[in-house]
């Protein structure tokens, strides 16, 4: 066998094996898909969501207590979450850009980012749950919280650190002090890429459920207080799943279409934003 | 050419970035209403020099400046000037374009509303003012709300230049202006910087000889972190009084 010869196997046998691969992640991933699509559009319709469970065993009811509860939850952990991540990467960006303390913390948050959400999920159980003596939501948007500083942190630091130095120095060449050059010119040159950022940190805790689980819990009762436990979907379709009854396993389903689709609808949105930004024509 | 008032005046000035010796013992008078231009090989000091008339240096850490600059009878380099008055006055033009990620009105304005002015009518009238004295204003006067970097290159570098004027400095620094510019934007760039000494004294750092020429009154030719010679443009590019400058202007090196 020539050189020539020997190295087009080669090449055909790993392009093969490549293909294979790929192929075999998307055949799960569009299986996965098309069962929640076709299970998930049977129990949709409209007392999903304007009406709360009807008692275990009883037909009928809806999930309306899972979907505000989790929007507030999702809510108040962008709002507890996105402030902080952003702050701190200003922080690493502008103030310690290129101290060791940056690096260190870039590291640290590098490895938040894949710490498993459940060991999350017990932090905030022993810091917030415990001691009050119930499950409650704010738990559970503080858990979640935590599970975005870190992503958020890395987006808005990569982003600042694109912005060029010499817009910076344009800025101070004008007479401005340091922090209204970064809210008025560095967070405007970055702010598509923080923005996308943000969503897919909403995206990514929005199918959370074990942090979920040992913080705001669950509730059968619709409820706006962020005192009590707080239902989700997440948790729902969790504990619908396991449970004994058909009904409950439809809208399992259900929830889990309305929960995928929220996802890839945020997901996208972000890749929008970034391409209609950093697309065709840049700066 | 009548006797000329003194605008700034560097006096024994060194420079460290560090234990970086970049400026050595520098002195050089820059007068009121010309154009003083600073030419030498790559890496000389050009930039470090005209970065020290604003502060810019400030910036980094580690930086340190020993000796004078004389801007109204005060020495610039202490340490208890304001900065941000300073650059008011003494403003500066990057070599590449740097609009701000705003609206051509907003850039203008940016320096003005950083000295507090926020009625409208005055807004409106000196972003006028300042794009009319960059040779701007026929070119944008229809699109201000639309963003800065929608303009050209050429376009954009006399934003910038507009962005410094508007808040009425008495000195321009400029490092490169043109050199990352088409040569009929580089042309118009030098009318611009000749009909503005009428009001603002200008330095600028160039690589490009003609350039120099062309636009400049004083020259000063720098080498290794030292002024060689500073003397009239003329005389300079005619017959200038030391080797190394002549060896410069002729080519033979850099
Ligand atoms: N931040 C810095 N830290 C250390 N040394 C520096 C720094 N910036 C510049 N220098 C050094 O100082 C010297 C002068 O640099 P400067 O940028 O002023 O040169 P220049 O004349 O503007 O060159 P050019 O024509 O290439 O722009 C050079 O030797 C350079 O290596
Ligand atoms: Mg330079």
């Amino acid at each position: 066998m020539t050189v020539e010869s020997r190295r087009r196997l080669m090449n055909n046998i790993a392009l093969a094996l490549s293909s294979l691969a790929a192929l075999t992640g998307l055949f799960w991933l569009v299986f996965i898909l098309l069962d929640v699509l076709i299970n998930g559009i049977r129990g949709i319709n409209l007392s999903l969501f304007l009406e709360d469970p009807a008692p275990p065993g009883i037909q009928g009811g809806g999930l309306r207590n899972a979907f505000v509860g989790q929007l507030m939850i999702t809510l108040f952990a962008t709002l507890i979450g996105v402030p902080l991540g952003v702050l701190g990467g200003t922080f690493l960006a502008e103030y310690a850009r290129g101290r060791r303390i940056s690096r260190v913390i870039s590291i640290v948050s590098d490895i938040m980012v894949s710490v498993p959400s459940i060991v999350v999920g017990t932090f905030v159980y022993a810091l917030m749950v415990k001691p009050l003596g119930h499950f409650n939501g704010w738990a559970g948007a503080v858990a979640l919280a935590i599970i975005m500083i870190p992503v958020v942190l890395r987006t808005t630091e990569d982003m600042l650190g694109m912005v060029p130095w010499t817009l910076r120095e344009a800025a101070f060449a004008l007479g401005a002090p340091y922090y209204k050059v970064i809210l008025q010119v560095v967070y405007r040159g970055a702010s598509t890429g923080i923005l996308t950022g943000v969503l897919l940190s909403i995206a990514r805790v929005a199918g959370e459920t074990a942090p979920l689980l040992f913080t705001s819990f669950n509730n059968s009762f619709f409820t706006w207080n962020m005192n009590e436990p707080v239902s989700s979907l997440t948790v729902t379709i969790f504990q619908y799943a396991m449970g004994p009854y058909e009904d409950w396993h439809t809208q399992a389903w259900a929830a889990s279409l309305i929960i995928t689709l929220f996802v890839l609808f945020i997901t996208i949105l972000g890749r929008l934003i970034l391409k209609w930004r950093f697309g065709g024509s840049a700066r | 050419m009548e006797v000329q008032d003194k605008e700034l005046e560097v006096r024994g000035l060194n420079f460290y970035y560090g234990s970086v010796h970049a400026l050595k013992n520098i002195n050089l008078p820059v007068y009121r209403h010309s154009v003083t231009a600073l030419i030498g090989p790559s890496g000389c000091g050009k930039t470090t020099l005209l970065r020290c008339f604003n502060r810019m240096h400030d910036l980094y850490p580690g930086n340190r400046y020993e000796g004078e600059i004389i801007f109204e009878g005060k020495n610039i380099l202490s340490p208890d000037i304001d900065l941000i008055d300073l650059r008011s006055r003494i403003g500066m033009v990057f070599q590449k374009p740097t609009p701000f990620p705003m609206s051509i009105f907003d850039n203008i304005a940016y320096g003005l509303k950083l000295r507090g002015i926020k009625r409208r009518t005055e807004l409106s009238e000196r972003v006028e003012r300042a794009l009319r004295h960059a040779a701007l204003w026929d070119e944008v006067k229809d699109k201000l709300n639309e963003p800065a970097y929608s303009l050209s290159g050429g376009q954009q570098q006399r934003l910038v230049i507009a962005r410094a004027l508007a808040v009425e400095p008495e000195v321009l620094l400029f490092d490169e202006p043109t050199s990352a510019l088409d040569p009929i934007s580089t042309a118009k760039i030098e009318e611009l910087a000749v009909e503005l000494k009428r009001e603002v004294t200008i330095i600028i750092v160039t690589h490009n000889m003609q350039q120099a020429a062309r636009i400049s009154d004083w020259t000063g030719f720098l080498m290794l972190g030292e002024l060689i010679e500073f003397d009239r443009t003329d005389k300079i590019f005619t017959s200038p009084s030391q080797k190394l400058t002549e060896d410069y202007i002729t080519g033979r090196f850099g």
